[in-house]
């Protein structure tokens, strides 16, 4: 447990790190603190060889709502570093942008809308409680919707997305159509049970290889960067990285002697 | 032979036949399954492939023991999966003409590079896809970067990160367009021989030229 931050919550469950929005009062938008202290946080459980999953949800009702537009019309510094940031694409809020290569799973809570599909389309693995509401009111507040909406076409139906892109704040999609689509793989009743859901799944996961994980994560996400041949060479490299590791010798041995392995730690 | 191969009309059938042992692929299916899709390219009479297995799984991937005790067998598939040049499924030995694959049961591993790099794709109700990877300390790669660029990427992340934890069922397999049809087990080789038969009407040129041209859509990065 640590109180480093203001706006977020960092916590370890088992070898599950939860990584919580916490500026509920304001449906969690992000305003310049926050949005350092993401780039501090993700580093943090990425850092830390006990965390072998990360789980990012938020606090009270909602999960995110995008920048806190309240703060950044009446900070004129802040709204020109964050333009600045935008323009030169440094950002540093999600763990993609962060270079985390341990599975990420969003838990989305209540309305996750505009700036808040950044943590949809940049984790590997998103579930909703049932009352979970999706849209994109950019358009609707005179925006330009980019980076998040460009992140969640290369992963999903495109129609969706454009569909939320120019419906603005008129239109909301379910957690339901939001699992038909694929655009999340798990819708969890009642949505109470949202959080205990996601460590449960955590756990699943962090039963597998760190070191492979890892290396999976940088083959898959770089194809979808890449042609397919491309991304086939590409991740033949992260492939053969882990030949001789551990791993690859504790996994079959344990399987045989049916206990649970013992994976080397992320170095 | 590890492969049965049969002729239906304008029909090839490409089965796996290892069914004592979900269909693995041993160093002898290593060597097989090229000279399979090369012998039904090559034939005139066929303009359309179906690939199933024989029991009860489809394809369970790579006999990891078994291709070891082989140090030739081995060494060459080391070879081709460090060049990212594997000779397994249609897509990778080059097969031009139209791959329906008919999963009839599990589907692991390595069984995935089948589905990814099928045209079409169909399943009987028992179904079910895995990717154990991860939970033997292995890297998924080939099999799931094809699979992410045909299908909702979340689920195909899912489905690598999980490993041995969770099943992909035939239905939310169908739902997510990783697949297209699911019929009662009885039925999928009579189905899959008529969607071979009702695509083989048209003329195997026209076949060849959309086949490559939506395959090299997939390679615009």
């Amino acid at each position: 447990m640590t109180d480093a931050y203001d706006h977020l919550i960092v916590e370890r469950h088992g070898p599950v790190g939860w990584l919580i929005n916490n500026r509920p009062d304001v449906r969690n938008a992000m305003n310049n603190a926050m949005r350092d202290e993401f780039a501090a946080a993700w580093t943090e459980l990425n850092q830390d060889p006990a965390v072998r999953v990360i789980v990012h949800t938020g606090e009270g009702r909602d999960f995110q709502t995008g920048v806190d537009v309240g703060e950044l019309a009446t900070d004129g510094v802040g709204m020109e570093r964050y333009r600045q940031s935008m323009e030169d694409f440094d950002v540093h809020f999600t763990s993609w942008h962060q270079e985390v290569w341990k599975p990420v799973i969003t838990a989305v809570n209540g309305i996750c809308c505009g700036g808040g599909f950044h943590w949809v389309a940049d984790a590997d693995i998103v579930i909703a409680a049932s009352d979970a509401q999706f849209f994109d009111p950019h358009v609707s507040v005179g925006q330009v919707v980019a980076i998040e909406a460009i992140g969640l076409m290369k992963k999903m139906p495109v129609e969706a997305v454009m569909r939320m892109a120019f419906m603005g704040k008129h239109e909301r999609m379910g957690a339901d159509r939001a699992y038909e689509l694929g655009m999340i793989s798990e819708v969890v009743d009642p949505p109470e049970h949202l959080r205990e859901r996601a460590q449960e799944l955590g756990e699943a996961i962090a039963k597998n290889s760190p070191a492979a994980m890892a290396a999976t994560k940088k083959a898959l996400w770089g194809a979808l960067d890449r042609g397919l041949t491309d991304a086939c060479r590409h991740g033949a490299q992260h492939l053969v990285s882990m030949w001789g590791h551990p791993d690859q010798t504790e996994g079959p041995a344990a399987f045989a002697e049916r206990r649970d392995p013992e994976w080397e730690p992320l170095t | 032979m590890t492969i049965e191969l049969r002729r239906d009309g304008k029909v090839g059938w490409l089965i796996f036949d290892r069914p004592d042992a979900g269909n693995a692929i041993d160093a002898q299916m290593f060597i097989d399954l090229e000279a399979a899709w090369a012998e039904l390219e090559a034939d005139d009479t066929v303009s359309v492939i179906v690939n199933t297995g024989n029991g009860r799984a489809f394809q369970s991937g790579l006999d990891v023991i078994q291709l070891a005790r082989n140090p030739e067998a081995l060494k060459a598939s080391s070879r081709q999966t460090k060049n990212a040049a594997l000779r397994l499924t249609g897509w990778h030995c080059g097969v031009t003409k139209p791959v329906i694959a008919a999963v009839n049961g599990v589907c692991a591993g390595g069984g995935l590079h089948f589905v990814a790099d099928a045209d079409i794709v169909i399943a009987s109700t028992d179904a079910s896809f895995v990717d154990p990877h991860v939970s033997v300390g292995q890297v998924t790669a080939f099999e799931t970067i094809a699979m992410l660029k045909k299908s909702p990427a979340e689920s195909i992340l899912r489905l690598a990160f999980v490993g041995r934890g969770e099943r992909l069922t035939a239905d939310r397999a169908r739902q997510l367009g990783i697949l297209s049809e699911v019929v009662e087990p009885g039925e999928l080789r009579p189905r899959a021989q008529e969607l071979g038969e009702a695509i083989a009407q048209y003329p195997l040129h026209h076949l060849r030229q959309l086949k490559r041209q939506l395959w090299a859509a997939l390679e615009v990065a």
